[in-house]
């Protein structure tokens, strides 16, 4: 009796520990370390991925992803999608209020697709919705947004940058300098910027979410070298950092004074081959490449385990992820290689640059590529060029070959669609078969999860036997943090979503 | 003496404008479009064709320059493209890192430099010598990365006497502000020293083979005062140039241990306006750079004739 009485309060007393363990702690300074200068704090005119970090804490967005891509509620409550799939209408949360004390309503949300949208304004939105035909104001709290078209990925595209809402009244003031002094209504208020040392945030004590906002401050600090980055958060001076070196993860699994968190992304990464020029406007010779590469040594030898081995632009957990073409690795055969060189007139052999950013780990991709190829008689030359340059480079179709990837989001249309439909902005190869484009405009159409799959799975099929890209691998998504860090859920997005974190003492 | 401080300063005036011309062109020459590199490709080229017209990327080239070059003469060194702050708003908040850091890691290099130069001269091919050529050497050779990395995982990782990267300003704590100028100064500093010591210790070795220190031997004076009062002062006379061209380029910023330090100084902004096309910005600062660096080499030339007479007296009746 004694015993049990004993037990029941040893295990009374734990709950109790557990408990209080979990209870959410407000005041503290989180300090996060981001891997390079965020350039830009306006969401409509930012370019670089690393603004989305501080953005997270700064704004909020019409709808969100949950760390499964769904889609869930915001600043939009609900929505209805009508008149097949044109008509998106959002019902706003009520008493929500921007930094600067503007009320959000749906003039507010109004004005926001018309910022992006304006010509004048060049926000690199406006590609995003582009679509968007009418915003109409139905009452304070219903906004109505239609669209030239069925559009399926909107709602994922309103989960990022686009769907960040900021401050009518803030935005006319300052114009494009808003980007210095941004205001929306989020967790966290702005409170200065200093170029390549800190962007500091404080929390918003009016935000409509009495559980988010629980640090006091947050400070970003920019490191670009990944070492510095962790040394930092070793010496406790960071709390938080932001992604870490493939040759690191081997330590941090086993180091007990932090805490990894790892799991798979949403980018692609692989090779460009331009298709309108030689040699690879002859689809033999980039199959004889293809077949050359070993991805699973190459891989292993470059990370480890922390990239997946990729066929296919739709990492795991992604729509589309279990489409066959896409699982299937192909093996490296040599003698198929040699049998695609034949038929590409190119029986010996041929040679072609390709184009790598500095840094070691493009550097041992491009050497291991190099020397498959080079069983075969393809001779690889690898020039290194800096990333502005090779940027440019892709963009006026002036090259061979590039290593160059994608960092990925959260609806499948968005690794795929604007990378290889004819024309698009971002087919660094010149890539065009009518068929493919038929299949991507369907995908957008389509509604069912079932259907979308189904076209996704078709284009993937017609794209791995053309191959104007080479898929190699996903890389995963890293984050490490100190013990004392609470609260984190870790998105394949790879956004640090601090709004519901906090310290422990 | 005033003629001829004037007339170095007027030869400044055609130096800094043909600095503006290369700083202009090159930075133009650089491959990537900027207006691409700034919405980064996500946009269709109608965006980027409304951004390049938005940057005045348009127009001709000799008509940027003439723009920016008029806009500078009045104080205006244009706006970053990544944000719209102004050029000279930044280069002033980076500024006072980049010469405290300068101050710093030059106290630093002159403070080991110089006694360590004089003494591998006086005791010459002994083990003094020896050690502080080897050390000198290792400054040199040691890379500032590596260097500084391996201070970061001993002093902040390991032992946790030093913050291990950043910047605090001075009047917001100073103490901290000094423990984290310590490791970025010393691998400033002891690359700097090397250079300021091995030269240091030739020009010595040279003076003290003239016939003026055997006079003064000769008079019975010791070893330390003919060091200190008459071949120290004769020695610096070359090192004063070199040193000067040191701060100079300390104040251009030092692009690779600001890096590693995070310290937010003018060469971490040089490096990323670079990557960022931020065209504004990549021509302040490199024009600040110059300016710095013809503006120390100026100073220096007045301080020189000041310690050599003969130099003034040269210039003056040519």
């Amino acid at each position: 009796m004694k015993r049990s009485l004993l037990a029941a309060a040893v295990i009374l007393a734990l709950l109790g520990g557990l408990a209080s363990a979990q209870t959410p702690r407000r005041g503290g300074i989180l300090r996060v370390g981001l891997n390079a200068d965020p350039p830009n704090m306006d969401p409509h005119q930012s370019t670089a991925a690393v603004d989305r970090q501080v953005f997270q804490s700064l704004f909020d967005k019409l709808v969100d992803v949950d760390e499964n891509l769904h889609i869930i509620p915001m600043l939009a409550t609900s929505w209805t999608i009508t008149n097949g799939g044109k008509t998106y209408t959002f019902k706003l949360r009520p008493n929500v209020v921007f930094h600067d004390g503007t009320p959000f309503n749906a003039e507010a949300v109004k004005y926001n697709f018309e910022r992006m949208l304006d010509r004048t304004f060049a926000s690199p939105r406006r590609f995003e919705v582009i679509l968007t035909e009418r915003v109409t104001v139905t009452d304070p709290l219903t906004v109505q947004i239609d669209l030239e078209s069925a559009f399926s990925p909107f709602l994922a595209i309103l989960s990022d940058r686009a769907g960040m809402m900021v401050s009518p009244t803030a935005a006319r003031r300052l114009g494009r300098d808003f980007a210095r002094e941004p205001v929306g209504t989020g967790p966290f208020k702005f409170v200065e910027k200093r170029p390549q040392d800190r962007v500091v945030l404080e929390r918003f004590d009016r935000h409509w979410d009495r559980g988010a906002g629980l640090t006091d401050r947050i400070i970003f600090r920019p490191f670009t070298d990944g070492q510095a980055r962790l040394a930092n958060l070793r010496a406790g001076e960071l709390d938080i950092i932001d992604q870490v070196e493939p040759t690191d993860v081997p330590d941090l699994r086993k180091d007990t004074r932090v805490k990894l968190f790892e799991r798979d992304g949403l980018g692609w990464q692989g090779i460009w081959l331009m298709t309108q020029g030689p040699p690879f406007n002859n689809k033999a010779l980039r199959q004889a490449v293809n077949a050359t590469i070993d991805r699973r040594t190459l891989v292993r030898v470059v990370f480890g385990d922390t990239a997946t081995v990729a066929n296919g632009p739709f990492p795991t957990g992604m729509l589309g992820f279990d489409a066959a073409s896409n699982n299937r690795i192909p093996e490296r055969n040599l003698d198929l290689a040699r049998a695609r060189l034949r038929e590409g007139g190119q029986p010996s052999g041929f040679a072609f640059t390709m184009k790598i950013t500095p840094g070691r780990v493009e550097q041992q991709i491009g050497q291991i590529v190099q020397s498959m190829a080079g069983e075969v008689g393809i001779r690889v030359n690898l020039e290194i060029v800096e990333f502005g340059t090779l940027l440019s480079q892709l963009a006026a179709l002036r090259y061979e070959a590039a290593r160059l990837g994608w960092s990925g989001r959260p609806d499948p249309d968005g690794n795929i669609y604007n990378n290889f439909v004819t024309g698009a902005g971002q087919n660094r190869a010149g890539y065009s078969n009518p068929r493919f484009d038929t299949l991507l405009d369907a995908a957008r159409i389509l509604t069912t999860t079932e259907h979308r799959r189904r076209a996704y799975a078709d284009a993937l099929a017609i794209m791995n036997d053309e191959l104007p890209y080479l898929f190699l691998y996903w890389p995963k998504e890293y984050k490490v943090m100190s013990p004392k860090v609470q609260g984190y859920v870790h998105n394949a997005d790879g956004m640090i979503r601090l709004r519901h974190m906090w310290l422990s003492p | 003496m005033t003629h001829y401080i004037a007339r170095r300063l007027m030869l400044t005036v055609p130096v800094l404008l043909l600095v503006t011309v290369i700083v202009f062109t090159l930075i133009n020459m650089i491959p990537g479009d900027p207006a691409l590199v700034f919405i980064g490709g996500e946009a269709g080229q109608d965006a980027v064709e409304a951004l390049r017209k938005q940057m005045g990327l348009d127009r001709p080239l000799f008509v940027r320059y003439v723009i920016w070059l008029n806009r500078l003469i009045h104080g205006d060194f244009g706006k970053s493209v990544r944000d719209g702050r102004p050029v000279l708003d930044v280069l002033l908040l980076k500024l006072p890192v980049t010469v405290e850091l300068a101050i710093v890691a030059l106290t630093v290099a002159w403070a080991i430099a110089i006694p360590a130069g004089v003494l591998a001269a006086w005791k010459r091919q002994s083990v003094v010598d020896y050690t502080a050529t080897t050390v000198a050497l290792a400054g040199i050779s040691i890379p500032n990365f590596w260097l500084g990395i391996m201070l970061i995982y001993l002093f902040a990782v390991n032992l946790r006497l030093l913050p291990p990267s950043g910047y605090i300003e001075p009047w917001i704590d100073p103490v901290r502000n000094i423990k984290l100028m310590i490791m970025p100064a010393t691998v400033l500093g002891t690359a700097l020293a090397a250079l300021v010591m091995r030269l240091l210790r030739s020009s010595m070795l040279e003076v003290l083979g003239t016939e003026f220190i055997r006079t003064a031997h000769a008079k019975g004076l010791s070893d330390r005062i003919v060091i200190a009062r008459h071949a120290l002062k004769n020695a610096m006379i070359p090192v004063a140039t070199v040193m000067g061209l040191q701060l100079g380029g300390l104040l251009g910023g030092a692009v690779i241990t600001e890096q590693i330090f995070a310290v937010p100084g003018i060469g971490r902004l040089a490096v990323e306006s670079i990557f960022t096309r931020d065209y504004p910005m990549v021509q302040g600062v490199v024009l600040f750079s110059a300016v710095a660096i013809v503006f120390v080499n100026f100073s220096v030339d007045v301080v020189y004739s000041f310690l050599d007479p003969r130099i003034r007296l040269v210039e003056d009746k040519t």
